[in-house]
């Protein structure tokens, strides 16, 4: 617990840090956005994957910065409230905020790199991020959500295993040492 | 304070950014078209995002307008092998059809020509086959003995002469064309009513032989049957004259066949050796011109009928057998079908035929 409170301080010391090429983040971030919201328009299989999620994420548990991690999840988050007409802006900013956050911390303390860590973890983060949505819809716009279905059973299997092959290819994107 | 701040600094900042969207929910809450509100918001992000989502938009559709090419073109070509198929085997069908088309126009014409000749009975016969020797002038015919069939039986089209019977077998029988060098016609002109005998020389076009220099002859001239010959019913056509050089001693005519020789499918037989008038509007005007109009020639297939040393006793189809029966005695064409019945009427003769050194003309 002493640790998520202050996770920046052993993180440098203990586990490695990947570092990224310039506007790697802020470029695969929109990206995900971009092609979420492309999808769209080729039908709702498309919601199977959360690719802002997944995004924020591996940012979170590659960079283990808190810090970039809450800005990265608040940034992409926001967008993709603005991008949404039906809920306010905020909603998600929130959830992927306290994602980014919590990936960042978690990222800092266990492996995530090997593909069934990754599996597991993202399918933690995706329930974690739909919990994050139902309380803030629930508590703070008073508005009916599920916290759980088959069908969010299913989103969450199946954005977990693209996140398996996207962080393999974001994996690419790392700067070699 | 300040310790406690840098200890927790990311604490506090995940806590300062979510009470400020907590707070920015419950400003749009609190206004009911709080969506509104923050428009600035929206409008950066959809600034931000709607170039790259039109450029991936743009992108996608090209992918997609590429992948959907190559399907189609797949599928197109699919479809074309598929097509054309189809398009072959109604190409076969239609020659198939068309093939029908023909020998149903061909056999109608035949039958048309039969029905306006009743008083000849007429057997149509297909072509089934051509001799092996290329300078026999020859064809077989699926029509013989059971059709009773004879030797010497005329056979016919629409167009004109085509030959005469030579062989018969059981079921089938062979054709002697007016080409083969064998083959002899007595013939006259339709206009001047002058004799002469076509006959074969074994090239594709026949010959008139036995016409005086004298004669005027024009390119064109309608060659009929004369009927002497007591095998071709009498002016039916022949053909007509390509060329007419003068010789020695009678002039080379050469004659157009009337019948396609060289493309013959369907013909008749005519299943009688008694004379028929085919034509018998013209009749009456062949019978003022024929007491003046016979020329050597005529009177030589007369004479090699009897047996005389006339030209025309070369030619192959006069008949070589003596004529057993006057035509006044000749029963009707239309009942003659028995063998006894086929005999070659014997017309009555007024003059005894000349040499054929000697046309008369």
């Amino acid at each position: 617990m002493s640790y998520m409170l202050n996770p920046g301080a052993q993180s440098e010391a203990n586990v490695e840090v990947h570092k990224f090429y310039g506007g790697t983040v802020l470029l695969s971030g929109l990206f995900a956005l971009v092609l979420q919201a492309l999808l769209h328009k080729y039908g709702r299989w498309s919601e199977l994957v959360d690719l802002p999620l997944l995004v924020t994420v591996y940012f979170g548990v590659s960079r283990r910065n808190p810090v970039s991690g809450l800005f990265l999840g608040a940034g992409i988050g926001i967008l993709q409230d603005a991008l949404s007409h039906d809920y306010p802006i905020g909603l998600y900013g929130i959830a992927k905020t306290i994602v980014g956050y919590l990936a960042s911390s978690i990222g800092a303390r266990i492996d995530t790199e090997h593909p069934v860590a990754r599996f597991g973890l993202m399918f933690f983060f995706f329930h974690f991020h739909q919990a994050l949505l139902v309380v803030t819809q629930r508590v703070l716009l008073n508005l009916p959500a599920q916290f759980f279905s088959v069908r969010l059973l299913l989103d969450s299997v199946v954005t977990a295993g693209v996140g398996v092959i996207l962080f393999a290819l974001l994996d690419r994107l790392r700067k070699s040492h | 304070m300040i310790e406690i701040y840098s200890r927790h600094r990311p604490l506090a900042l995940l806590a300062g950014v979510v009470l400020l969207q907590v707070l920015l929910l419950a400003f749009q809450v609190k206004r009911e078209r709080g969506a509104h509100e923050v428009r600035l918001v929206r409008y950066w992000a959809v600034e931000v995002t709607t170039p790259a989502e039109r450029a991936g938009s743009w992108m996608l559709s090209k992918v997609g307008g590429m992948w959907h090419g190559y399907v189609g073109l797949r599928e197109t070509r699919a479809e074309n092998e598929k097509l054309r198929s189809e398009v072959e085997k109604l190409q076969i069908r239609n020659r198939e059809l068309e093939s029908q088309a023909l020998e149903a126009q061909r056999m109608t014409r035949l039958l048309d020509f039969r029905d306006a000749h009743k008083e000849a009975p007429m057997l149509p016969a297909q072509v089934i086959g051509a001799s092996a020797d290329a300078t026999s002038h020859t064809l077989f015919i699926n029509r013989g003995d059971r059709d009773q069939v004879k030797r010497d039986m005329p056979v016919v089209t629409p167009d004109g002469v085509v030959g005469k019977i030579v062989e018969v077998f059981p079921a089938s029988a062979q054709v002697l064309l007016i080409n083969d060098k064998d083959s002899g016609v007595g013939a006259l002109f339709a206009d001047t009513r002058t004799h002469g005998i076509v006959k074969g020389t074994g090239d594709p076009e026949p010959h008139m032989d036995y016409v005086a220099n004298d004669d005027q002859v024009t390119v064109g001239a309608a060659i009929v049957t004369s009927g002497e010959d007591k095998i071709f019913p009498k002016d039916f056509p022949i053909g007509t004259v390509v060329s007419a050089d003068p010789g020695n001693p009678f002039q080379v005519i050469r004659v157009k066949s009337a019948a396609r020789l060289d493309r013959l499918e369907d013909v008749l037989v005519l299943m009688t050796k008694h004379e028929v008038n085919l034509n018998r509007a013209e009749a009456g005007a062949e019978t003022t011109a024929s007491g003046a109009g016979k020329t050597a020639a005529a009177q030589a297939a007369a004479a090699g009928v009897s047996g005389s040393n006339a030209p025309a006793g070369r030619a192959g189809n006069l008949p070589k057998s003596t004529p057993k029966t006057n035509r006044s005695d000749a029963p009707a064409a239309t009942q003659a079908r028995s063998p006894e019945q086929y005999l070659p009427a014997q017309p009555p003769r007024s003059q005894p035929a000349p040499a054929p050194s000697e046309p008369h003309r």
